[in-house]
Parts: structure tokens; sequence; C-alpha cells
């Protein structure tokens, strides 16, 4: 078997490597503290704890007498149709936050939004969602959000801002001055139609729209390559074999709601399926998608042009066409080529290089490969994202030359993340009219005069098309909980429209769209049908023409092969899975989710390669220097390429609510957005030392078989493969087995599809109630999270393969937990769930002691202002205000202190789903109850179900060869499985 | 904690339970009595005045009735459908003087016009009684009847234990040692059973049954008129919350029934007065589940076909609403596991549990009851 290991100090020293730490004190030992005070004191302490005891009798005795508090019971005045107290209604809507795209269902609980799930209609989206998406409802309730229009940081009614903006603006358009209205990427058809409505009355006003992380090299290599600029339409369910130089598609690059989808679908084994992508990553980080791929190779950010066009020439070669001579091809190159070659026309190489010149190449490559039309294709082209980076580098120009009179900015925070910020913010303050059109305070709207504030996107109207021809509704699921106006209603104002921007979009709609199907036979019904189901996918047939004409490829090869190699340290700013670009870091579930692969959160940190790190005699937790501009731990990432590093920008943001403020270094000033990497690192150790809040360390599974995992190959001769191991015994408890009358679910995880962006376990935190505990209380090991994600290396610290296993109560039929608990708090329930009953529960711990996949919390603290004793609280994520605890789901306990809590396999929806059946008269319909863990999966690798039910999709996946369990050889017999993961390991040519 | 600092604050608490509104009270007094120095404005000035006309305590003609004796001042017991002086303190806070005289003079209602027949206040009169009841409105009633008898015998048999215990060792004043000892084991053993029962009473409320902002009789509606449980509770078929009727929802009836055999006028006009003025009404809760209780009126009313009374008692008799059952967990087990689940007939359960259907026809059980198909399992009602 391999050997797993969970991190570098497990790997080096097993010894020492915990009980050298002195383990921060808990609760008790703290309380106990207290006593010890007194040295001699023993006597004392006995008196105190007498005083207690009759302390308490007299509390006991008056609350005993005490009346019960006078609840009021508020109907409504006018009941709304739609609204039955004590359900849930979904709405149809999108999430949109600059580049981030999910069509979405809005969960309202008597008309407040309380959890997002994906929209199944969308075939852009696919049901799925991402843990930013996730989170997103909780900003709704962001404390820190605009609540009225300002100017110079005071209140001002919208009438007034209204006429001062309007009187401002034709001042400047009679003067003709230039007036700026800058945007992220914009792909509403209705707000273009608004800004376009908006630049027409005011001619002076030019456009700009910013993206924080820029595609402008994949856009303008299109228009190059093709004339047609845009960014291609990626089919990675069509690729047998994807060859990625360092593009994290799978976490940030695009679209990884729908590329997980599809490369998920490509390679799951389910119903007898042998065949799988094969997947080869280079890059200098280990990425979210390089710890998925077959194959990954380690290389520095800059050798990865010089080896794409190796990868050109080798293939050229293989074409028979006139290759280039001055390069030499590495073995690696010539084997990949080969592979490619033989998968001519399925097979997909992208780049997440933002250079033009290397984009131009993969260009070159996917044509000489034929996979323009099948895993690329144009009819369909990604909309998402439009900015060109030039635009944003003349507008700095002009705004420091005093060209630009005013600027309006919408949904952009370029001081902050821009990475000439500093200049940014210092020419924005020369300007004489700013104006904010933004819903929270940050970096940039903090410096401008006026502040105009946007609706929440839960409060919005919108459309959006996020590719061509696949439009999404975005409609609200409450009314605008502050005195604020969406962004396009302001630009209408301004220019004298009428500023009911549904009525727009409407009629925009009535003009454009509804004209595009013959579905509906009047505008009434198609738009309450398009609204219902909020996306309209109009079947159109566009033939593009992907003519290959650039003929500039030699010279860009060239002046490569010229190129001296570098030698310095390179390093890396990248977006985060959790944070991205930091506008949503005063999200306090995202700040606390772990990143995927170094378990770390509620920090940005330097990753450095275990080889580098030993050089410089660094190791995790060491703060360094780099090039004397900012200071930041260190940590030792495993599959980091040698003489690299790589830092997450999103972090360190400082206009903020108090969640994400000063959380992480800002390090944007680091790099240039233009450019992949910065050459020459100059890396300085500080020898202070900073606490990093890691979850990697405290799950160690000591080295059991817990993934298990085979070869394709080995797969195709025997399905069993890596699984060979199974416990026999039908039951070996002193206990009866139970039974199951009716019911007995179960869960069952594909290790294979399973892709670790953790959507699930944001989700679980929404629909759970699951609080955030804190750096402080993660580094203690306290976290809270139902599920978890396990990330295990295996092989090779330098480049180890990466395997992800969520984990969550395992259900078992014989569950160490029940049989421990003093006071039966925690049970089974004749539909295999292990029952946790919160208000029996009297915090002893054993069950958490007892489980052998440490799934159990103990609630340290009171988080969420479940009972009324204050110094029991313990809130970093202001989740004891009532604004933010109108997040909290009502079919859920909020749990209090002093008791165990763990995953409940979503019982709300479970008994939901059963009354639904029970009301109608019918068995439960496999499908119909979902996990919100399964509900938020873009792959699919979560299947709920019922054990008992032979036709659900559950049994024919447990019933694989690949299912097992976790830890059968203690007998806990789970109800939860896994399926083993495969690997497409074998490159046929190299 | 010491025996004199214990004292001290029961003793404390006691003062507090039976005396802080007549604390209160007599504060304001005094600043009255500042106010207008000579004894005869404190008799003459609008208020007191007031208060005297409408207590009946001036002479007025023998026909007339006293307010009072229709519109209770203080908490009383029993039912009185009649609006309290602090009902009508709060409706006519704001109105004029001319409005509270069309009312009080020429009543519409029938059984107004009864009693207020031939009234003929003057306006001086008038603002008196006015600007009592606009002091009423800003003082604090009680609303519920003060009940501290249980801590007074608490705490009278503290006392006796303390000196059974004290003769037991120092004094020794009784002879038989068994009476100090059976004075403490009986003192000590009905405390113990009183924290008991107490304790196991907290968050429960069995024949609570609170003053509601509107007098709603459920026997008024659901016996004497008929109108069946579901035309109001319209959500007990479909949802967890059986749903308290929305106010448009009385409008249905009282858009044109706009006067009650009871109550007069006062009580329907505030459902009008909700709606026009867009204010809520605020019903007191009554039956309350703790909230890590997951109870579901579709559950047990549509699939479980249960009848309202079984839970909420005979609501139908009730003219001011009480909670019957004490909702303790207890009492909901008692009903899971008598109660028979209606197997043959539901698809959910036909369709499924094959060995308790197999026992049934065998006839080796005449019965399923909730019991035998997960009814006492936790998760059932609390995640």
């Amino acid at each position: 078997m391999k050997k797993y290991w969970k991190s570098l100090t497990e790997l080096k020293n097993k010894e020492n490597s915990i009980s050298d730490q002195p383990m921060p004190k808990g609760n008790l030992e703290q309380i106990l503290d207290i006593f010890d005070k007194n040295e001699n004191g023993s006597k004392s302490n006995r008196r105190d704890f007498l005083k207690l005891c009759g302390y308490s009798l007299a509390i006991s005795t008056v609350v005993a007498s005490c009346e019960n508090s006078v609840q009021k019971a508020i109907p409504y005045l006018i009941k709304p149709e739609e609204i039955t107290p004590g359900k849930a209604n979904y709405y149809a809507s999108s999430f949109a936050k600059g580049s981030d795209f999910c069509s979405i269902l809005i969960k309202t609980r008597v008309g407040r939004p309380i959890k997002i799930e994906g929209n199944d209609l969308s075939t852009v989206t696919n049901g799925g969602t991402s843990s930013r998406v996730q989170a997103s409802v909780l900003d709704l309730y962001d404390t820190s959000r605009y609540k009225n229009p300002l100017k110079e940081n005071e209140k001002l009614l919208w009438e007034e801002l209204d006429e001062f903006v309007r009187k401002e603006l034709n001042r400047l358009k009679n003067a003709n001055e230039e007036v700026v209205l800058l945007t992220s990427s914009v792909y509403s058809p209705s707000t273009i139609s608004v800004i376009q409505k908006f630049i027409a009355q005011y001619p002076n006003v030019k456009w700009v729209q910013y993206d924080s992380q820029s595609y402008s090299a994949l856009i303008q290599a299109s228009k190059m390559c093709f004339g047609k600029a845009g960014i291609a339409d990626y089919r990675f369910d069509y690729a047998d074999i994807i060859v990625s130089f360092d593009a994290d598609f799978l976490g940030t690059w695009l679209m990884p709601v729908e590329y997980i989808r599809q490369y998920a679908k490509k390679r799951k084994l389910s119903d007898g399926n042998t065949s799988m992508s094969q997947h080869i990553q280079l890059e200098s980080r280990l990425s979210l998608t390089g710890s998925n791929a077959d194959k990954r190779i380690p290389v520095k950010p800059s050798e990865q042009r010089l080896l794409l066009a190796q990868l050109y020439n080798e293939i050229l070669k293989l074409a028979g066409k006139d290759t280039y001579t001055v390069l030499n091809t590495s073995g690696d190159m010539q084997g990949i080529a080969k592979d490619l070659w033989s998968h001519k026309g399925k097979s997909l190489v992208v780049s997440g290089s933002n250079d033009v010149n290397v984009q131009l190449i993969v260009n070159a490559i996917n044509y000489e490969l034929e996979n323009y039309g099948s895993t690329l294709r144009f009819e369909k082209q990604l909309q998402t994202s439009k900015a060109i980076e030039s635009d944003m580098k003349n507008l700095l120009e002009d705004m420091k030359a005093g060209k630009v009179k005013a600027l309006l900015a919408y949904g952009v925070n370029p001081v902050f993340d821009y990475y000439k910020g500093d200049e940014f913010a210092l020419a924005l303050k020369k300007i004489g009219f700013t104006i904010a059109l933004d819903e929270v305070p940050n970096e940039t709207t903090s410096l401008m005069k006026f502040v105009a504030p946007d609706n929440h996107y839960l409060e919005s109207w919108n459309d959006f098309e996020p590719k061509a021809n696949r439009y999404s509704l975005m409609q609200p699921g409450i009314r605008p909980l502050f005195n604020t106006r969406q962004f396009q209603s302001s630009l209408l104002s301004w220019i004298g429209e009428d500023p009911d921007y549904l009525k727009f979009i409407k009629a925009y709609w009535e003009k454009n769209f509804y004209p595009m199907q013959n579905t509906y036979p009047n505008f009434v019904t198609y738009w309450n049908n398009t609204l219902q189901q909020g996306v309209f996918e109009p079947n159109l047939k566009s033939v593009s023409d992907t003519k290959f004409n650039y003929g500039g490829i030699n010279n860009i090869l060239d002046e490569l092969a010229k190129q001296p190699k570098s030698k310095g340290i390179e390093l890396q700013v990248y977006e985060s899975i959790a944070i991205g670009d930091g506008k949503m870091a005063n999200n306090p579930w995202l700040q606390e989710m772990p990143d995927p692969i170094s378990k770390i959160c509620w920090d940005n940190y330097l990753c450095i390669s275990p080889k580098l790190a030993s050089e410089l005699m660094m190791e995790t937790g060491d703060v360094v220097e780099v090039n004397s501009k900012v200071k930041l731990p260190v940590y030792v990432l495993p599959g980091q390429a040698y003489n690299t590093v790589a830092v997450a920008k999103g972090y360190g943001r400082q206009v903020c609510g108090i969640v994400g403020k000063n959380v992480g270094v800002n390090v944007n000033s680091l790099h240039n957005s233009s450019v992949d990497f910065i050459d020459n690192v100059n890396l300085i150790k500080t020898g202070e030392k900073y606490d990093l809040a890691m979850t990697q360390t405290h799950h160690s599974m000591e080295g059991r078989a817990i993934v298990r995992e085979a070869d394709l190959e080995e797969y195709k001769k025997n399905p069993a493969a890596g699984n060979e191991s199974h416990h026999a015994y039908e039951n070996a408890s002193i206990y009866e087995k139970p039974k199951f009358p009716n019911h007995h679910w179960g869960l069952v995880v594909d290790l294979n599809s399973c892709v670790g962006c953790g959507a699930c376990s944001i989700a679980c935190q929404a629909e759970n109630n699951v609080p955030v505990v804190g750096k402080k209380e993660v580094i203690r090991a306290h976290e809270m999270s139902w599920i978890r994600i396990d990330r295990y290396f295996s092989g090779d610290e330098f480049n180890p393969d990466v395997s992800f296993q969520p984990v969550m109560c395992q259900h078992c039929d014989n569950a160490p937990c029940e049989n421990v608990c003093p006071v039966a708090a925690t049970s089974h329930s004749s539909e295999g769930l292990n029952q946790m009953a919160y208000n029996r529960c009297i915090g002893t711990r054993y069950c958490g002691n007892n489980c052998p996949y440490k799934v159990r919390r103990f609630n340290w603290f009171d988080f969420t202002k479940a009972d009324s004793i204050p110094n029991n609280l313990h809130d970093v994520a202001e989740m004891t205000i009532d604004l933010k605890r109108m997040v909290l789901n009502p079919d859920v306990t909020v749990r209090a202190k002093g008791v165990i809590e763990k995953c409940s396999l979503c019982v709300q929806r479970i008994q939901e789903g059963k009354l639904n059946a029970k009301i109608k008269g019918r068995k439960v319909k496999d499908g119909e109850i979902k996990t919100a863990c399964e509900q938020a999966c873009p792959s699919g690798a979560i299947i709920f179900g019922d054990l008992n039910d032979k036709e659900s999709k559950l049994v024919k996946e447990t019933s694989s060869k690949r299912n097992y369990h976790l830890l059968e050889e203690i007998h806990t017999l789970p109800s939860v499985s896994y399926l083993t993961k495969i690997r497409n390991k074998k490159m046929n040519h190299s | 904690m010491s025996k004199p600092y214990r004292l001290t604050c029961a003793l404390f608490i006691f003062i507090l339970q039976l005396a802080p509104f007549q604390i209160l009270a007599s504060e304001a007094d005094s600043t009255i009595k500042d106010d207008h120095s000579s004894h005869f404005d404190y008799f003459l000035n609008s208020e007191k005045r007031g208060e005297r006309l409408f207590k009946g305590l001036t002479r007025t003609p023998v026909e007339w009735q006293s307010c009072v004796s229709c519109h209770n001042i203080n908490y009383i017991d029993t039912l009185n459908w009649n609006p309290s002086a602090k009902d009508i303190a709060g409706t006519f806070a704001n109105k004029s003087i001319d409005e509270f005289r069309s009312v009080l003079m020429s009543p519409l209602g029938k059984k107004m016009e009864k009693s207020h027949k031939d009234y003929s206040f003057s306006d001086e009169e008038l603002g008196y009684i006015k600007s009592y009841l606009q002091k009423l409105n800003n003082s604090v009633l009680y609303e519920t009847k003060p009940k501290v008898n249980n801590l007074i015998l608490f705490f009278f048999l503290g006392a006796l234990i303390t000196l059974a215990l004290v003769d037991l060792f120092f004094t020794k004043k009784i002879k038989y040692k068994i009476i100090p000892v059976l004075i403490f084991i009986f003192a000590f053993g009905y405390q113990i059973q009183m924290l008991a029962e107490g304790a196991m009473a907290l968050g429960r409320k069995q024949n609570y049954a609170p003053i509601q902002p509107i007098k709603f009789s459920h026997k008024i509606h659901a016996t004497d008129n008929k109108i069946d449980c579901r035309y109001c509770h319209t959500t007990v078929d479909e949802s967890k919350s059986a749903g308290i009727p929305h106010v448009n929802l009385c409008l249905n009836c009282h858009l044109i029934v706009r006067e009650g055999t009871n109550s007069g006028k006062f009580e329907i006009n505030k459902i009008h007065a909700a709606i026009e003025n867009n204010t809520s009404v605020e019903w007191i809760r009554i039956h309350q589940l703790p909230d890590h209780v997951f109870f579901s009126h579709a559950q047990h009313a549509n699939v479980g076909k249960r009848d309202c009374q079984e839970c909420h008692g005979v609501v139908e008799e009730m003219h001011v609403l009480k909670q019957v059952e004490d909702l303790s967990m207890g009492w909901c087990l008692d009903c899971h596991d008598k109660t028979a689940v209606d197997f043959r007939e539901n698809g959910y359960y036909s369709e499924s549990f094959k060995e308790l259907h197999e026992q049934l026809t065998s006839g080796a059980i005449d019965s399923v009851r909730v019991t035998d198909i997960g009814g006492r399992e936790c998760a059932r009602c609390h995640y």
C-alpha cells in the first residue's frame, strides 16, 4: 500500500511532532487556573465550591418560581399569497460578482433568503455551486454594508444626490470634460443597454471595464488568431486528454463550476464505464487542479512558455509541417505531444497565462490538434471576462494627467487589487467628482466623494449572458434591507428616465429575446415561465468560422528561444479558492474555509518548495520579508516547484467590515498583473514566528487504508483494484444488529469525482447553522465544520499525489459514540441515522473521544447567541447580531455552549421529504431528498439515498466493486461509503 | 454564601416580587404633591376629578352607571367583554375630545346604547375623564395576577428547617429529637419537591390563558357561528405551522359583521384599525414548544388525521384561549405510544414496512402504533 502523509512534519519527524509543543489550554484548565492562583489555598477552593453550590441553589429557587417570558405571535396583516409560514419558497436567480457567475435558486423562509442552491436547469452551471456562491447569502446581512446614499460620509437623500449628480454630469457634458464609468466586466445585456443609453445622454462618458484577474491575453489572442475577440467555450467533457499549463480551471480559472462538472463527467466510472480522460498539469504551485491531475510536472513559471513552444514544435513535427530547429525538446514534451496527437480533435491544451504570446501558441497548438469545434467552441463564447488590461493602464495615465474630471465606479476596487493601487489612490483623490456605486465600503469607495449604494444581488433584478445565447435572470429574494438602489436604476435616473429597472429589463427582453423562441404565445407567459425557470437558452445554430490566420508565431518562437533561462526565485500571485480577489473578504464562512491544499484558513502565506525551504533553513510558520516589501509567514508546500514561491491575493483588506479587516497581508504591490510571475525574488528570514490556523494535522488517520486508490489499467483488469481488504463479519457486535424496516439512509462519496473544491462544506455551514469559531479557536483545533475535506499526500514530497476525501459523520450502525454516551443523547434511529439530541447532551465529550472518524464537534462557546448568558459568547463573525442571525436556518437548532454536534445527514430535509411523500400518500422517490452537500457539489461526487431501495442510484453505486467503508476493520458498519479513486497514470508514449 | 447574606438576598427578592409597582406609584404621587402644594388643588386637578367621575365617586344622576362598573381598571380574574379602562385609554389617546364625546354620548352599538343611555357629561367633565385615562395609559398595570405563594412557602419551609436544625444541635428545647428530625425531613422533602416541580414546569405553560390584544372568543366563532378551524388556520394541512390567521382574513366576515353580541363594536373595530393604520396585531403566544422541538402540524393534522382538540383541548368552548395540555415530551410520547398509524390507507406506509404488514395480516399485531415505526426516536422531533 502507498504511504500517505498529511503534512511534512508528519513525514519527517514522527516522534516529536506533537509531544514537543505545549498544548493550548482548554476551558476547564483555564477555570482551574483561577483556583490555583492561591497557592496554598486548597481550603478556600473547597469553600468557593460550596459557595457556588449555595449560590446555584438560590438561583434555581428564584428561577423556578419565575414566570415564563411573554412571547408574541404576530401574523401578517395581509399575507402574501405565495408565502406559507413554515415552508420555504425557492426563486430562480443568478449569482454574479465580477466574473464569478452561477445560476441559482434562492431559498427563502417567510421572505428571508437563507440558502443558495444550484439551478439544475442551467446548462452553464448545471446545478453546481461554489463555496463563494454558497457563502454569498451571508453578505446580504453584512453589517458593514452602505445603508444610505452618502456625500463625504454624510447621509443624504436619494433625491438630493440625484439632483447633484445630474447637475454635475450636465456641467461636465457642456464643458466636454471626460467622465469615466469604471465597472467590472459587464455581461448583462440590459445593463449594457442602460450604459449605452447613459453614454448616449452624456457622450463625454468613457466606459472602462476592469477585472482584478485579467484574461485579456485570451481575448486578444483569440482576436488575433480568429478575428473574433472573446473567450472560447471550453468543453472539458469532450477532451480525452487535457494538458494544462498553470490554468487552475477547477479552482479559479474562468468558470470553475462549469468546468468541474464537465471534468468530473468525463472521469466518472459509474455504469460500467471504464474510460476516463487523462489530465496533465504543468505548474509551479500545487493548485487544486494540479492536485487532481493524473500527471503533474512542477515547472517554474518562466519555463512554461518555452515548454509550450516545444510542444507546438513537436506537434508540428507530428503533423508533418515545418518545424523550428532552434528548440530542443525535452522527453516529457515529446511524450505529451504524441499523446495529444493520438487524440486529435479530442484533446485540449489550456494555459492560465496572461501573456498574449503564450495564448497565441496555445491557440496554434489547439488548432493543429483540430480541437476547435469539439473541445473548444466559438458559438457559445464565454462572456464573463471582457476587460482589456491596457484600458486600465490608459485610464490610470489619464487620471494622473488630470484628463479625467469625474469617475463613476461600480463593482471594482482597484485601489486594493490593481497592482498600481497606490498610484490609483493618489490619482483618484485629485478627481473633482467621484461617485461609488458599490454595496459595501472598500478601499476605493472610501476615497470617493459620493456613494450611491447598490443593492445586494439578492435584492436586485438583472439579466446575464454568461455565455453567448445562454441567458440567466436575476430576481430578488427580499426587498432592499437598507436605503439602497440598484446601479442600473441610478444610471437610469441620472439620464432622467424611469428608474424602474425591472420594467427596463422586461421591455428589453420583449424586444430582443422574446422573438427568439416560439414556445410561448405571448410575452407575459414567456416572461413568467422564464422567470420561474431562471434561464432562457434558445436553440440557435450559429456556425462560426474558425480559420486560423495568424502568421506571427515564428517570431514569438524565435524570441522565446533567445530568452535566457532565469535562475532566481520566481513568485506567483494567485487567487485563493475561498477568498478569490478579496471582494468577499468580509465573509466569515469563506475566511474559515480551509484552503483545499494547505488546509490553512484566516491567512495568506508564502508557499515555498520543500527543497528551497531546507536550503534557506525555513519551516512552516517562519516569517520572511519578500522583496523588502511585505512580511509573510511561510508554508512549506509539497509539490511546489523548486525555486518558486507563491502567495494568495485578496487578503489584507483595510477598508472592510470587522471580519475581513487586516486578515492576512495585501500582496498586490508585489506583482504586475500583465506578467504571470516576478523574477529574482528576494527572501529574507526575519526570525519571527507566526501561528497559522491549520486544520490539517488535527485529524491524522495514522496510516490506515482510508483513501483507496488504483490505476486505471489495474481497474480495467480488476474493478476491485486497490479495494481488496474487506471486513468479513456480518455482525461482530455484542449488540443486536439494528433493523431498518423502511428507510436506511446512506451516502456515497465518489472519490474519483471529488475535486476537493469545498463547496459542500460551506453549503453545510449555511444549511446547518454551523458556527464560525475564529482563527484562535481553529489553532486550538476547535473548528466546527460538519463536513471536512481531508487531504492526503502520498509519494514523493517534491511532487506528491494528492487525494481528497470529504469526511462527515459516517452514521455507523454499530456506532462507538452511541454506547459511551452517559445520557443517551446520541442514539440510533430505525432509519439508520446516528441521532444527536442537543438538549440532552451534557457535554462529556465521550462520544467525540470514541469516534474513530473524529467528526463530532464540541461547542466550546456560544457562537450564535443560542442562550442569553453573555459570558458564554464568543463571536468573531458577528453572528450574534440580529441582522446576521437572519441567515440562520429555522429548521435546525442553534446549538448552545457545551454540547456536541455533528452531521445529521440533513435530517431536516429527510423529515421534509418524508412528510411530502406522506401527504401525497406515496413512497419517497429516489433523488427527491438531497442533502445540502449533495446539492452544492458541482461534480456530483456525493449521492444520498435509501440503502433499502434497491433501485436507487445510491445502491447502484454502493454495489460497485469500488465501494468501501472507512475503517471497516473496527466494525462500525457505516452508512456512508466511498468509491475508490482511480488515476489515469499510464502515458501511452512517454 | 453566608447565612445573613442569603437572608438579605431572599428578603430583597421577596420585596421586589411583592411591591415594585407600589414603590413606583408612591414616587409618582410624591412628584404630583410637589407640583400642587395645596390640598384643594390636588382634588380639583383634572386627573383626580376625572378619576372620581370614572369611578362614580362624585354626584351623578342615579340611573347613570359609573364607568368603572363596566370598564375595569385593575386586573380581574373573570372575563369582561367590555373594554377595560386601559383599552379605552389606549384607543382615545391620540383622538380629539370631540370624537371622545361623540362616542361616549351618542353610542352606535346596541350594547353600548343601553348602558350609555342619557349620558350628558359636560365638556369640562369629559376633559377630566380623558386626562385621567391618559394617565392610566401611561402607567403600568398588572397584566397578570401576581403570584408569590410558592416563594413564601419555600422560604417559610427554609426558616422551619433552620429552626429545627438549630434546636436539634444547639438549643435542644424539644424533648423528643424525633420531632425536629421529622420537621426537617418533611420540610426539606417538600422543598425538594417544589423545586423539582417548578423546574419541570419551567418553559411549560399548562393552563396559561393570557389576556389577548383582542378579546377573540373561539366559542363564538367555532361553536356559535360554526366556523371550521381550517377556515382560519389555513396552513395546518401543509405546513409545520397551523398559521395564525392574517388580519385580512378576519375581514372576510368582519367587513360586514361590525358588531358583536358581547363585546359590541370596540373589539371588532381593532381589526379595522389595524388594517387602516397598517399596524400589526400582537397576539400573545400560548402554545409554544421550545426551539429544539420541530413539531409539524401537517404531519399530525393531515397525515396522522388527529383532531385539533386532542392537543389544544376543547377550544370551541373557550371564550379565552387556554393551554390545556402541558405539551411536555412525556405527553407527546404517551400519545405516540397509544396512537395507531393509518397503515393501510396511506401509500407511504402501505408500500413499505413489509415485516409489519405481514404481522398485521397474520394477526400477530392488531395495529401499528407510532412507536412501532420509530415514533420515540430523537431525530423525529429534535434536529
